[in-house]
């Protein structure tokens, strides 16, 4: 190993070798993942069978030992600074002689840039093919602007312009290809402190909850970017002859050379090109956010209600009723939607995560108010029956810490579907190892929830006829015309999912 | 452009070809050669200029084919504009070849050029800055528009909107566009802030195409302009940060005489005195009146909200609620000023203008009802002693109609009048709709049953 010795200084200061001592060791506990599950979790994925999930989860850590929603949930970020102040002191005092730590400077830039660049082409790709922010379902178009949070209200103001959104993820992708190379990796870092400084705020200011994580990419790349900070003063506003200090390893012996283009090769193939495959496959098939099974294709669209029922009962059009039923969606997956004049409890999270099961991905309820219903429904198109199961669920029952602990008896009645029946909903190729899986432990975690059967007659999906019982046990009578609504928003010209 | 950057006196044959196309390019496209530009100067009132004024003041880049100037507003150029610039460079550029044959270097011109840019970018990028910094650019969302369907909008209807719900943000926007339009005044930190808007405006520009803004030619005019400003240091930023090779500084070809370095200064006071400090000032002002896209005429506190029409009669015969029916009414908005929006299944022509435009004082802005369908907007006039609403459709040259309101002993509103020859009576109940969007104003944690 030898290095390229002619600019780097030989004596650093001693306030630059304290200020190392600390910065090496909270940047390395800040890019080391604490949790055992993480280097667990590579051995239980189908890797002839790779889900998008699968790589991302390995892309995406933080510290996250406590969970506290402390100082704005960087309560994590001052413990390992404290610990890096302590650690750093006390460096200092056994190491005190050391003129300097340029080899050691050297990798922690190679471990930050690769931490920043494997993190932030994880979350590029969810963007680079979109998924993250899917076009809003009719449920979610005839619903008012001030029904829905302001987190939602800019997650959508993205899913409405999905190139854009294409664009925002190659912005990042190219932030993290630069990372991966020394020479390119001060401009990747400056992309990088731009777009991920952007969302910071955009978290902030919109409540979006990803503030901690996307200012975790804000600190590598300052940290990047800080020692080019002083060649830029010096030659742009002093306007000085700069000489950059260089500071390279080469490896002279033969195995060292292997190993590192092995790992590099590994780390590009793996990110960059599996990455951009199996995120492919999710948008083709099965986009995270949405369900994957296809909806009745003759009921899809957007209703008014011009009869309804209740035990036989005519209820009149109302806006002010709380039972009858205004404003039906169904969508292209198995959702039906309704407004009712009632307040309902809300699901406020962003409805993300890894749910595999159809019925658990809540995006298109997550965040939305207005009094507006939605079902995930089961069809029988034979006897034409709709087996509905409500997509709101009052306790978070997708975190699985949370439910290790409450884990109840399975409520078998709850899933018309058998497994093998829910399996067969889903596109063959969107049926990857995490899913099989996935729907399998989420099923038996299923709780109690609301439920309606209902029959439905339609020729031609004009006119559609409910019938059934609905969620509080009444018998109900529904008719619907379809509206042929032209949306003054312009309909997705990329479309996640396989829905024809 | 090797030796550009370095104080050589003698330029290689291209470059000073190259030199002369970009000079004649980019000063037809920054200074204003344009009669009408001097008349627009001379129409304004400059003892009592505004942000308005001085916006469009910045908004020059020349029109030669679109000609889209009027007189309120200095309208926007197209690409075909560029076009025919760049067929004029390179005429001037064959035409000076061939006169000139002896000039060795530009070394002043170019830095005379980039003067220009410099001051031209920094009066656009400024003039934006602050009407984000007092978050005036996109409003907070109006009570209509909270009560409008998310796909009864067009799409950069909904950039706006989702701007406006988060004023903080807005600015935080703003303060970054201003920082590069200050960065711009001074010579030596020009790269930093050239570089921030290739960033920020290259993404107003992306933001422009996606959202069907009509800002996509000038946005990108501008992120020209920076590009042009970072090619002159584009090879000391590549040897010193990518190449990490030592990198010479600019030498800086001007010795201005002590007469002239005070006259620098003092066209430059009052450069940062009109557009920084008059402007910003000027834009605080408006914001404490609520910007510029409502209306300023108060409305009727009594009103204010969002009614539901219970009962409703045409011609004397009573429709029942419908949320299909093109003429009965659903619901009714009246805003904190003088408009209100009716809610009734029509067919809706979508109206776009997604330009920033700062309306006059007078005129009424038509923002409420830009790019969004499902409500008819009136601005009203109120004669409260005889309780008579003088009702008016939005941006339209149509006749008003005459609505009388009475407040019910029941503390429903009664409307009665005659619109567009019909009678119409409408009993208006008062919604007391509790909104998602502000109800999580302050956070997500807990549960809310709404």
């Amino acid at each position: 190993m030898s290095a390229e010795l002619n600019q780097a200084p030989l004596q650093w200061k001693p306030y630059q070798k304290v200020a190392f001592r600390i910065a090496f060791i909270f940047f390395i506990i800040m890019t080391i993942p604490e949790s055992p599950q993480w280097y667990t979790q590579v051995f239980s994925f189908d890797w002839t069978s790779l889900h998008y999930r699968d790589l991302y989860d390995i892309a995406r850590f933080q510290p996250s030992f406590s969970r506290s929603p402390g100082y704005y949930g960087y309560y994590e970020w001052l413990i390992i600074l404290v610990i890096a102040i302590i650690g750093g002191v006390i460096w200092s005092l056994i190491d005190s002689k050391r003129k300097e730590y340029n080899v050691l400077y050297y990798w922690l830039t190679v471990i930050i840039r690769y931490r920043a660049a494997i993190g932030i082409i994880g979350f590029a790709f969810t963007k680079v093919l979109p998924v993250q922010m899917p076009y809003p379902s009719t449920g979610i178009l005839n619903t008012n602007f001030g029904d829905l949070t302001a987190q939602k209200i800019y997650w959508l103001s993205i899913s409405i312009v999905p190139w854009y959104q294409v664009f925002a993820g190659i912005v990042e992708l190219s932030a993290g290809v630069l990372l991966l190379f020394r020479k390119t990796a001060t401009l990747g870092a400056i992309i990088l402190f731009g777009a991920l400084g952007d969302i910071v705020y955009v978290n902030f200011a919109y409540d979006g909850g990803v503030h901690v994580y996307s200012s975790y990419f804000v600190l590598f790349a300052a940290f990047l970017i800080a020692k080019e900070l002083p060649k830029i003063y010096t030659l742009f506003i002093k306007e000085q002859y700069t000489v950059p200090v260089n500071f390279n390893l080469h490896f002279k012996e033969r195995w060292l050379n292997i190993t590192r283009y092995t790992l590099k090769f590994v780390v590009i193939f793996l990110f960059l090109f599996v990455f951009f495959y199996i995120q492919l496959n999710n948008f083709l098939y099965d986009p995270y956010k949405q369900p994957a099974a296809k909806g009745v294709s003759k009921l899809r669209g957007y209703y008014q209600v011009s009869e309804f029922r209740i035990n036989n009962q005519l209820i009149p059009g109302s806006p002010q009723d709380s039972v009858r039923w205004q404003d039906v969606t169904f969508e292209n997956w198995t959702t039906l939607t309704y407004k009712q004049n009632k307040a309902v409890p809300l699901d406020l999270s962003n409805g993300g995560g890894s749910p595999m099961r159809d019925i658990n991905r809540t995006f298109e309820i997550a965040g939305v108010g207005g009094g507006r219903r939605v079902f995930y429904y089961e069809a029988d198109t034979v006897n034409q029956i709709l087996y509905l199961l409500d997509k709101y669920r009052a306790a978070d029952g997708n975190s699985s810490r949370q439910s290790k602990k409450t884990a109840k008896p399975k409520i078998s009645y709850n899933n018309f579907l058998t497994e093998e029946q829910e399996y067969h909903q889903v596109d063959p190729a969107g049926l990857t190892g995490r899913r099989l899986k996935g729907i399998k432990t989420e099923r038996l975690r299923e709780s109690e929830r609301k439920r309606m059967v209902l029959n439905y007659a339609t020729t031609d999906g004009k006119k559609v006829t409910l019938k059934g019982i609905n969620d509080e046990k009444d018998s109900i009578y529904i008719v619907l015309d379809r509206v042929d609504k032209v949306y003054a928003l312009k309909p997705s010209t990329l479309n996640a999912g396989k829905y024809q | 452009m090797q030796t550009l950057t370095q104080d050589s006196s003698n330029w290689k044959g291209s470059q000073i070809i190259g030199f002369r196309l970009a000079f004649v390019y980019f000063f037809l496209q920054a200074f204003p050669l344009d009669w009408k530009y001097y008349k627009h100067l001379a129409s304004i009132n400059w003892l009592h200029l505004n942000f308005r004024d001085l916006f469009n003041i910045s908004k020059y880049t020349p029109q030669f084919i679109s000609g889209q100037y009027q007189e309120s507003d200095w309208g926007l150029a197209t690409f075909a504009d560029w076009g025919l610039v760049f067929i004029i460079a390179i005429a001037g550029t064959i035409l000076w070849t061939l006169i000139d044959k002896k000039t060795r270097n530009y070394d002043k011109l170019y830095y005379w050029l980039r003067v220009l840019i410099r001051y031209r970018l920094a009066i656009a990028v400024i003039g934006y800055g602050f009407l984000k910094l007092f978050a005036i650019q996109a409003p907070y969302p109006s009570l209509s528009s909270l009560n409008t369907p998310y796909g009864d909008f067009s799409s950069w209807k909904l950039f706006s909107l989702s701007l406006g719900i988060v004023p903080g943000y807005q600015s935080f926007l703003g303060a970054v566009e201003l920082l590069a339009g200050l960065l711009l005044l001074n010579r030596r930190t020009t790269v930093i802030g050239a570089t921030i808007i290739i960033f920020f405006t290259g993404n107003v520009f992306m933001s422009n195409l996606a959202y069907e803004g009509g800002e996509t030619v000038y946005s990108f005019y501008l992120v020209t302009l920076a590009l042009f400003l970072v090619l002159y240091d584009l090879e000391r930023i590549i040897n010193l940060i990518i190449l990490h090779k030592p990198a010479k500084p600019t030498v800086h070809p001007i010795n201005l005489k002590k007469q002239e370095q005070t006259g620098r200064i003092v066209l430059k006071s009052i450069f940062i005195f009109v557009f920084v400090l008059l402007n910003g000032f000027s834009v605080y002002k408006s914001s404490l009146n609520g910007g510029y896209h409502f209306s300023h005429q108060p409305g009727l506190k009594s009103l204010q909200g969002l009614y539901t029409v219970t009962d409703f009669k045409f011609n004397g015969q009573t429709l029942p609620y419908s949320l299909t029916d093109p003429i009965r009414w659903q619901n009714v908005v009246f805003e904190k000023w003088a408009s209100l929006s009716i809610k009734v299944n029509k067919n809706y022509q979508l109206i776009n203008h997604p330009v920033e435009s700062i309306p006059d004082k007078e005129a009424d802005g038509t923002f409420e009802q830009d790019g969004t369908v499902g409500r008819q907007y009136y601005a009203y006039k109120a004669d409260t002693s005889n309780q008579n609403l003088f009702i008016k459709p939005i941006a339209t040259n149509e006749k008003g109609s005459n609505l009388h309101y009475s407040l019910q002993a029941d503390s429903t509103v009664l409307l009665t009048g005659v619109i567009d020859g019909n009678q119409i009576e409408a009993r208006l109940q008062k919604n007391p709709k509790k909104y998602l969007l502000k109800a999580t104003s302050s956070g997500r944690r807990g549960s809310l049953k709404l």
